[in-house]
């Protein structure tokens, strides 16, 4: 045996041995001393021309903006302004482009469709069906996503949002969260498919997937019309005049702070069941301020966000669109599929507080929350027979005059109950299509996806029911 | 519609019945699922493991201290012994019985199995320290020869689990080192804690909630019978002897002497204060440690505390030029040295502010 070259195994030998001497932490000590060393030849290397560390301007703003007395009001303020530039703002367009594509486009579509001798069933599919929900959910939701996503994005530029973070971050650590939820969950009252995209900002694996799973219960864009609607409707006409505007506007406000409660209500359950056992990292970076570059963020959010996700949902509304005509327009023994699912969810929905209607109405509008209320009075109309409203089966459609559409639902068996409990289901129901495959994307994962998806409306049966129940029950005693 | 006051007690009665299910780790469901778990193999194994712990200590088993230990009366403890001899894993040797090699290396596989799945929780999960043993041996029955391998690799080929038991290799071999008991260190000599004993788990928590870990640096003030006072991690700590037997060190090595300075915490800074890091707390693992690292809090680093946020948790310091805010629970794991304000003040000089 050659004494001089070592053979392999003694090499492997001689390694075991030495590995038990060198002891478990050494990987952990030889890449401190990697990165240490790198940091002291850096320091060593790099002059920086000013080694005042930090402008003194930075530094008044963040005492003033993280400051007890005035770190709350101001964040309030700021986000009240963002939210009601983007309501005020969005009404005028949103009214336009309705009129436009709703009211003036679809009736040419279809005329045009009829001279050209398409079949009236293909006529429909394509124009009452695919065409409309489409355009009913562009004029719904671009014009408040056009507004909403560049001021947001603004305030993110300019470093004011990291702030946000760092003010409410206590609140979200007693949780189980990440202060930057309070960002992605402001951004879901825009749009949660947004929402879920901006938990990206949150590093830390277990909190990004608390963000995620709890934007849903962030109000978004798509339902505040219902809400606001539903309120105006029911709960204004319970007071004067004078007060229904003040008293629809606190009920809406009550639901979404509700939803508020309900995401830190699931985030502390959730990291303390489920993902429990998730690596969770915090860190938080406050960027120096710096004046926004106001076009190139306008630029961005209207391509990464805006448009991208209206995409999104219009390759989810066409299809929604096509279902949503063809289960009004096919019948079996002159009932159409509609009527049948209707018939047979009754039971359950008006167990709920709700009724057929509005749950066929959540099933066949997961595409798009925006489309909801339209599909809820064109099915009401098949169900109740008024031929004097709407467009025909399949044609969903809304009407200006708030008497119209009050007597259409009390035809349709609605009360009081009915319309709170669609203001709670709202909130507590399955996120739309876009919003479940952003999740998937995000996450990557079905079971999170599936998760996210279930729980909320698992939530929203059970507090509907019980909410049924208990006003059943006062009634009958009162 | 049916009468409301029925249907409310129907879903309590839902209600009820799930949370008698499912309540976590109590629920009928659970404890099915646990009891169905602990089938023959586990307790096969079990008993496997209790013997080879036994002539680690040298200590006889018997079957007394095996029923003991596995929970379970002394006829079946019986059995099992039998059970086991018959697979060969065991030799009788007139009233006493010790493992064949066959026996060891089985035995040694699960303990592989043990530490490895340990070493897991606590460098890639989240889970609490409190809960590592309890899920190891869970999953220790679980795990195959394949499975440890992959794991194994996964972890860079841990030598050691968190609480400092070496890890026995694929092959069975394993190696255990010197160690003196927190009690046998002399006054005033650096050591380091090279082991912490996970079992019995009170004796566990009480040393988990004195935030004691494998790696940090001891330095004993005063031994006695009654009690041992000593410096760790910027405090000072108490243990009775009881307690402290479960700590095991080893004299500081070389190239950990600069580590040994009293620091303090991080978290000890007020606001417009400043400290130079002397290191991260062994507490700090796997992904949130490198996060850290990354942010450039390194020995020698300056930290500046820079303001709290308006309800005191997180700060933001200033580090390497950039602002990041910490939560306490993370600052507290970072030791630093105060930097005096008359040095801050002459370096101020220098650069002319």
């Amino acid at each position: 045996m050659n004494t001089q070259t070592p053979s392999p195994e003694d090499i492997l030998n001689t390694a075991q041995s030495l590995r038990w001497e060198v002891g478990s932490d050494f990987h952990e000590h030889l890449m401190e001393s990697m990165y240490t060393d790198a940091a002291r030849i850096a320091d060593r290397a790099v002059t920086r021309p000013d080694e005042k560390p930090r402008f003194d301007l930075d530094r008044t703003i963040d005492r003033l903006v993280t400051s007890r007395a005035f770190g709350f009001p101001l964040m309030l303020a700021l986000l009240t302004l963002v939210f009601w530039l983007t309501i005020a703002g969005a009404n005028v367009p949103s009214r336009w482009l309705s009129w436009l594509l709703l009211d003036t486009l679809q009736p040419i579509l279809k005329g045009f469709g009829a001279t050209i001798g398409l079949p009236w069933w293909i006529n429909g599919l394509l124009f009452d069906g695919m065409y409309l929900a489409t355009a009913w959910v562009i004029s719904v939701m671009l014009p408040p996503m056009a507004i909403f996503f560049p001021l947001f994005t603004l305030l993110e530029d300019y470093g004011y949002l990291p702030r946000v973070a760092f003010n409410l971050d206590n609140m979200f650590r007693k949780v189980g969260a990440h202060g930057k939820q309070a960002l992605s969950m402001t951004m879901g009252f825009g749009c949660n498919a947004a929402g879920v995209v901006a938990t990206r900002v949150i590093d830390s694996p277990r909190e990004r997937l608390i963000a995620i799973i709890t934007n849903n219960f962030a109000l978004c864009n798509g339902r505040w019309p219902t809400q606001i609607l539903i309120a105006t409707l029911f709960i204004g006409g319970l007071v004067p005049a004078q007060l229904a505007g003040l008293l629809s506007a606190m009920s809406v406000v009550v639901i979404a702070v509700l939803g508020v409660l309900f995401s830190f209500l699931v985030s502390w359950s959730l990291s303390r069941t489920v993902l429990r056992g998730e690596v969770s990292t915090f860190s938080l970076e406050l960027p120096p301020y710096r004046p926004p570059r106001i076009w190139q963020t306008i630029y961005t959010s209207v391509i990464d966000r805006t448009l991208i996700v209206l995409w999104r949902a219009v390759t989810f509304a066409l299809p929604a669109g096509a279902i949503i005509w063809l289960s009004a327009n096919i019948t079996f023994g002159g009932v159409s599929i509609a009527e049948y699912l209707i018939n047979f969810l009754n039971p359950a929905g008006l167990l709920l507080g709700l009724n057929g209607v509005i749950l066929v109405a959540y099933i066949v509008a997961i595409p798009a929350n925006e489309i909801v209320i339209p599909t809820v009075l064109m099915l009401t109309v098949l169900v109740t027979g008024t031929s004097s409203m709407g467009a025909g089966a399949g044609v969903m459609f809304e009407t200006q005059s708030k008497v119209e559409m009050i007597t259409l639902l009390h035809a349709g068996g609605w009360t009081l109950l009915t319309a709170i409990n669609l203001m709670l289901f709202s909130l507590l129901h399955n996120p739309c299509s876009t919003t479940i495959y952003t999740i998937y994307k995000e996450t990557r994962s079905l079971k999170w996806t599936l998760i996210s998806t279930l729980l909320p409306v698992v939530m929203g049966f059970v507090v509907t029911f019980f909410v049924a129940q208990v006003w059943r029950l006062v009634a009958g005693i009162l | 519609m049916p009468n409301p006051l029925i249907s409310l007690l129907v879903a309590a009665a839902i209600t009820l019945l799930a949370v008698w299910l499912f309540r976590p780790e109590r629920g009928l469901f659970w404890r099915w699922q646990q009891a169905r778990q602990l089938n023959g193999r586990t307790l096969r194994e079990d008993a496997l493991k209790h013997i080879h712990q036994c002539e680690i200590h040298n200590r006889l088993p018997s079957v007394n201290s095996l029923a003991g230990a596995l929970g379970i009366n002394n006829n079946t403890a019986v059995e099992y012994l039998a059970n086991l001899e018959e697979h060969q894993l065991l030799e009788f040797s007139g009233e006493n019985f010790h493992l064949t090699p066959t026996g060891r290396d089985y035995a040694l596989q699960i303990i592989r199995a043990h530490r490895l799945w340990e070493r897991y929780l606590a460098d890639a999960t989240g889970f609490d320290e409190a809960e590592w043993h309890g899920q190891a041996d869970l999953y220790e029955h679980q795990l195959s020869p394949a499975d440890l391998n992959n794991l194994s690799m996964r972890l860079g080929n841990p030598t050691h689990d968190p609480h400092g038991d070496p890890i026995p290799t694929a092959s069975g071999e394993i190696v255990y080192q010197e160690r003196i008991p927190l009690a046998g260190i002399g006054v005033d000599k650096p050591a380091r804690i090279v082991h912490i004993e996970d079992e019995p788990e009170a004796v566990y928590a009480q040393l988990v909630a004195e935030g004691l870990h494998v790696g940090m640096i001891v330095r004993v003030l005063e031994s006695s019978s009654h009690r041992i006072r000593f410096w760790c991690g910027g405090d000072e700590h108490t243990l009775a002897p009881l307690i402290a037997a479960n700590v095991s060190l080893e004299p500081l090595p070389e190239e950990l002497q600069e580590q040994d300075q009293p620091g303090e915490r991080l978290t000890n800074l007020a606001p417009g204060e400043a400290g130079q890091v002397i290191g991260i707390m062994p507490r700090i693992r796997g992904a949130e440690r490198r996060r850290l690292m990354d942010l450039g809090i390194l020995p020698g680093t300056i930290i500046h505390n820079e303001m709290n946020s308006p309800s005191g948790d997180p700060t933001a310091y200033r580090v390497r030029g950039a602002l990041i805010a910490l939560r306490a629970m993370q600052a507290e794991q970072i030791r630093v040295a105060r930097v005096h304000e008359s040095e801050e003040l002459a370096s101020d000089v220098f650069t002319g502010n």
